[in-house]
């Protein structure tokens, strides 16, 4: 080898820990921007591939109950390609020997073997259910601890207990596919309804079109066609929901919060370009004698640049042996992650061309753009600079030219210092120097601020996303806040319940809501989508409405409601007062907007209407099915007992009751998702934070290299290694506390950016930001302790030359 | 009479720093001859290592002229930027510092070859022959594969002077080459420099603050505050030969 390339190669293994900082700055860029551009192409690839293997359904029709005659006339509609039957009912069910009941909405089938649409995929046993058996789907095996062979129980509306044989576990990605929410699934075959005490009848139906599966245009074309027709027949349909062959329905959210993901691996890219800038920078200036030699003995400027940006590339090669790999799983990682929490499957482990380019691209281009500048102005170094042994470079030094006065900082110090004084406050004088210190590299100092301040603004950022994210899911819960809700299969009296439900110990109050199914129409009398309208009593103290315009519902209130902002994605002038055209039980009729209220779009438009009226709508005068229950305490552990016991007592008292469940139940399943993609960001947080800690450690580290001189002096006029490694913690620490004000500025604009763009990814609606000393509080704690941490290394390190070496450093 | 190798013409030199500017030459005239021992003597701060900085071309100057005469070319250096200076310099010049300048993560052998390398003169191969022709006259050839930091100073220096010849530059300029060695030591290098005079033909320029070492060179020019104030020829073997 030659010389010049044994000096690169000998750079490159002789310090190795400068390597390695070098390396790892790399490889933590290179690492996220492959988890998380690999994870997009493979989640963007399978999420679709795996959704419409299993054939989903375009169209899914809930319906009241109907036949096989009704089935083939659906089967036969025009532009209709596949149509499957099933009737679908939610009961609570138990594992042998658990008395832990969870809620299964339980899915017949005609015939398993005929099953053409939202296919199911085999897991374990059977992939068919006998008369009076059942499967699972995967997912429900989270819940209820059953192995295969075992009986299942199942409670009846009427409180009776049947046993069903669970004879496998299937995998279904399409039915509720696009709902976070949706409860887990079992499946029997219709055979089995009479065992369960239900007609064999079908409630669902759930369609393809023979064409243009993949145009959402023509689908929903197609499917209000088949309604409208099944409407006219007599078969009341109260909400459909379409969807493409090769869109997962939740591929946007999926997608925009990957891109929430990608925005933050890029800065990470960003960041860690920074800290390669200092280190390379750093490098340069300590091998200024070597250039100097090389330049000497013949070396001109394109061969000294060659040979650094060998050395350039050559940690990039290195740190991309370390992050490919890893990137890799990281990617395969994180995209079965999400693919088993949206309960899709993936294709296999495999490497993403794509991605692997990417990494390649970032491992080798961001190094030499982040160390380009410091190579081509040390290869330019003359050689009496170089050779001169200014390497401490302290930008403070009074260069020619320059005005003869101390610089700003200087300046202030020196006035602070004598005002202090002057009050009898002393500041000793090795904070002094480390203050000093501190504003010697300016360059090298803003870089490291920089890095420092960013992963401090993302850290802090985080949890403000997190509690504000929260906040909404508590606010959106303000439009449910019964402790307890009970729905029964058949109207009760409200005054009947009111009479038994405060028998029941712990219930405050109880009141009766309706709920009216209807569809929101354009004004030439097409579907626009499905509204859900509830109708508490307009002075239910349930509801707490975070409106955008107008005002609540009112008990006087006819024909008015208040709908959720979704409905402005149909019609986005839409203001309180205006008319809007809704059809209801089959007729079409004109209500009034009187308010619009903020709602999680993706759960579709709500709408509230007062019970007062609700009752002449549905002929329902002082009845209902569900009732909302205020028990004394409102915990979730009070909430899951009283609708345990409330569930117990009408069931006993002959109610026949569908479901009873807690206020909280339904908001903890909202949280935990979100608290999933609160873990992510805070994980790409804690990498722009490593990649903050590493900076400071590189910045120290060369800081007490370049002044080896500078305390070698200090030990020759009396100071001990405690003197000289608090002068160099103390500077990491006034660097770490600069960051951190910088930080809490910087979190502000952060905290509204990442809410925003989080809240119309999952929500659809941007929402209020909350902030919260949490974020504050863990990353002074934080930066306090990096600080301290980045810079003890370097300070032992000082603390451990001997005066005669660091007087003869150089 | 030899011919002059390099020629100053008015030479001057001022640093301007904060504290005002600094003359550090003034008007220096000076020939020097192919195939002397020059040497240039001074106290700390009168502008020798300056003055040699001009002739190899490492410094600026403010004003005036250097011209080298070697292999047939005329080459006035300051009219060349720092990379063609760099490059002229590796193949026609070789430059000693007191303070050795070896590459530390570099062998003795690799150190040699480096100049070979990066003036692409030699093939790998005839520039590992070469370093280790000029270890052999060094002495130093048992210890080619060893790091700078595992031989004596002294050893060091001649390693250092043979990397200054490893492209066989008819000039070499030496800035106290023996300033940190110990007086056997230095003696040592004055006989190879002697040497390459007499044997390779060489010529040299060496700056020292020690008057005593006058007598070694064929020719000695003292500088105080930047100007030339003497010259003196000693009666040395150096000229005894150039006489014949």
């Amino acid at each position: 080898m030659r010389p010049r390339w044994r000096k690169v190669l000998h750079d490159l293994i002789d310090n190795k820990a400068r390597t390695l900082l070098v390396v790892l700055s790399i490889a933590v860029g290179v690492f996220s921007i492959g988890v998380i551009s690999g994870a997009y192409q493979i989640i963007s690839n399978d999420m679709s591939v795996s959704y419409a293997a299993n054939h989903p359904a375009n169209v899914e029709l809930r319906m009241a109950n109907y036949n096989t005659d009704v089935l083939t006339s659906i089967h036969n509609a025009q532009g209709i390609g596949e149509a499957e039957g099933r009737r679908v009912n939610n009961f609570r069910v138990r594992a042998q020997g658990s008395d832990q009941w969870v809620a299964l909405d339980v899915v017949a089938l005609e015939s398993f073997s005929k099953n053409q649409v939202n296919l199911l995929a085999p897991v374990s046993g059977a992939v068919e259910a006998g008369k009076d058996e059942i499967l699972l789907e995967k997912d429900a095996l989270k819940k209820l601890n059953a192995a295969v062979g075992e009986n299942l129980t199942l409670e009846l509306s009427d409180g009776t207990l049947k046993e069903l044989k669970l004879v496998g576990i299937v995998q279904d990605v399409s039915t509720g596919a696009g709902d976070f929410l949706a409860p887990p699934f079992a499946y029997v075959v219709m055979k089995t309804l009479p065992t369960l005490r239900q007609p064999e009848l079908f409630n669902r139906a759930y369609v393809t079109v023979a064409e243009g599966q993949d145009d959402i245009a023509n689908i929903r074309e197609v499917g209000t066609a088949l309604k409208d027709r099944l409407d006219k027949n007599g078969t009341a349909v109260s909400r459909t929901r379409f969807s493409e062959t090769h869109k997962h329905p939740l591929a946007d959210t999926v997608n925009a919060i990957l891109g929430i993901l990608l925005a933050l691996g890029i800065l990470i890219v960003f960041l860690s370009s920074s800290l390669i800038a200092n280190t390379l920078s750093a490098l340069l200036s300590q091998h200024l004698r070597h250039i100097g030699v090389i330049k000497l003995v013949g070396g001109r400027n394109k061969q000294v640049f060659a040979m650094y940006l060998t050395l350039i590339m050559a940690f990039g090669v290195l740190a991309l042996l370390i992050a490919v790999p890893l990137g890799g799983q990281g990617a395969y990682g994180l995209a079965l992650f999400i693919a088993n929490k949206l309960r899709f499957n993936l294709l296999g482990y495999r490497i993403v061309p794509m991605a692997l380019m990417i990494q390649v691209a970032v491992g080798l281009l961001v190094p030499l753009v982040a160390g380009l500048a410091p190579v081509i102005s040390g290869s330019r170094i003359t050689v009496l600079r170089a050779l001169s042994g200014d390497l401490a470079g302290d930008e403070n030094k009074p260069q020619a030219g320059q005005p003869d006065r101390l610089p700003w900082f200087d300046y202030m110090l020196v006035r602070v210092t004598r005002i202090l004084a002057m009050r009898g406050i002393h500041i000793p004088r090795p904070f002094i120097i480390s203050l000093r210190n501190t504003f010697r590299r300016r360059g090298r100092l803003m870089l490291t601020l920089f890095t420092l301040t960013m992963g401090g603004a993302i850290f802090i950022a985080v949890f403000n996303v997190r509690v504000t994210l929260h906040d909404y899911i508590g606010a959106i819960g303000s439009y449910f806040r019964a402790d307890v809700t009970v729905d029964f299969d058949k109207t009760y009296r409200l005054s009947e319940i009111q009479n038994f439900g405060l028998q029941v110990d712990g219930v405050e109050r109880v009141e009766a809501w309706q709920f009216i199914g209807t569809e929101l129409l354009y004004p030439d009398g097409a579907v626009a989508d499905n509204l859900n309208m509830l109708a508490p009593p307009a002075n239910s103290k349930l509801v707490n409405p975070i409106i955008v315009a107008g005002r609540w519902i009112r008990a006087d209130d006819v024909r008015k409601f208040a709908v959720s902002e979704a409905i402005l994605n149909f019609f986005p002038d839409l203001k309180p007062g205006d008319p809007i055209h809704l059809k209801i039980k089959g007729r079409t009729e004109v209500w009034e907007v009187v308010g619009i209220f903020k709602f999680v779009g993706r759960e579709g438009i709500l709408a509230y209407t007062p019970f007062e009226y609700s009752s002449q709508v549905l002929n329902l005068t002082n009845r209902s099915s569900s009732y909302r229950f205020v028990t004394t305490q409102h915990d979730r552990a009070t909430q899951d007992l009283m609708a345990e016991r409330l569930d117990h007592f009408f069931r006993g008292a002959g109610f026949k009751v569908r479901q009873a469940e807690s206020g909280l139940a339904s908001l903890d399943t909202a949280s935990e998702s979100l608290d999933t993609l609160v873990v992510f960001l805070l994980i790409m947080a804690i990498l722009t934070a490593i990649v903050g800690a590493m900076g400071l450690t590189g910045t120290m580290g060369m800081n007490v290299l370049e002044r080896t001189r500078e305390i070698g002096i200090m030990r020759a006029i009396g100071a001990d290694d405690r003197a000289v490694m608090r002068t160099v913690i103390a500077e990491g620490f006034v660097i770490g506390a600069m960051s951190f004000g910088l930080a809490i500025i910087l979190s502000i604009p952060f905290t509204y950016l990442l809410s925003t763009i989080v809240s119309l990814a999952v929500f659809e609606t941007p929402i209020d930001v909350v902030f919260t000393y949490m974020g504050y509080a863990i990353w002074f704690g934080l930066i306090l302790v990096l600080s301290v941490v980045a810079s003890i290394l370097p300070a032992r390190n000082a603390a451990r030359l001997t005066i005669r070496e660091v007087l003869a450093y150089e | 009479m030899s011919s002059s190798i390099i020629e100053l013409r008015n030479v001057s030199k001022t640093y301007s720093t904060a504290a005002g500017d600094f003359i550090a030459l003034t008007n220096v005239n000076m020939n020097i001859l192919a195939g002397e021992f020059l040497g240039i003597v001074g106290k700390s701060g009168a502008g020798k290592s300056t003055l040699l900085n001009m002739i190899n071309g490492v410094d600026q100057l403010s004003s005036g002229e250097v011209i080298v005469r070697a292999d047939n070319e005329n080459i006035s250096i300051h009219t060349m930027s720092e990379d063609e200076r760099a490059r002229w310099r590796g193949k026609k010049m070789g430059v000693v510092y007191q303070s050795f300048q070896l590459l530390p993560m570099l062998t003795l052998i690799d150190n040699i070859t480096l100049p070979m390398d990066l003036s692409d003169n030699y093939k790998p191969r005839e520039s590992k022959e070469r370093a280790m022709q000029l270890l052999q006259l060094m002495e130093l050839e048992e210890h080619a594969n060893k790091l700078p930091a595992f031989i004596s100073g002294g050893q060091q220096q001649r390693v250092a002077i043979a990397r200054a010849l490893a492209n066989d530059p008819p000039i070499l300029v030496a800035d106290e080459p023996t300033g940190s060695l110990d007086s056997i030591t230095a003696d040592h290098i004055f006989e190879v420099f002697e040497h390459l005079i007499t044997d390779q033909g060489k010529t040299i320029v060496m700056v020292t603050h020690d008057v005593g070492l006058v007598s070694r060179f064929s020719r000695s020019l003292t500088i105080a505050d930047g100007e030339l104030l003497s010259e003196s020829i000693p009666d040395t073997k150096l000229n005894h030969g150039r006489k014949k």
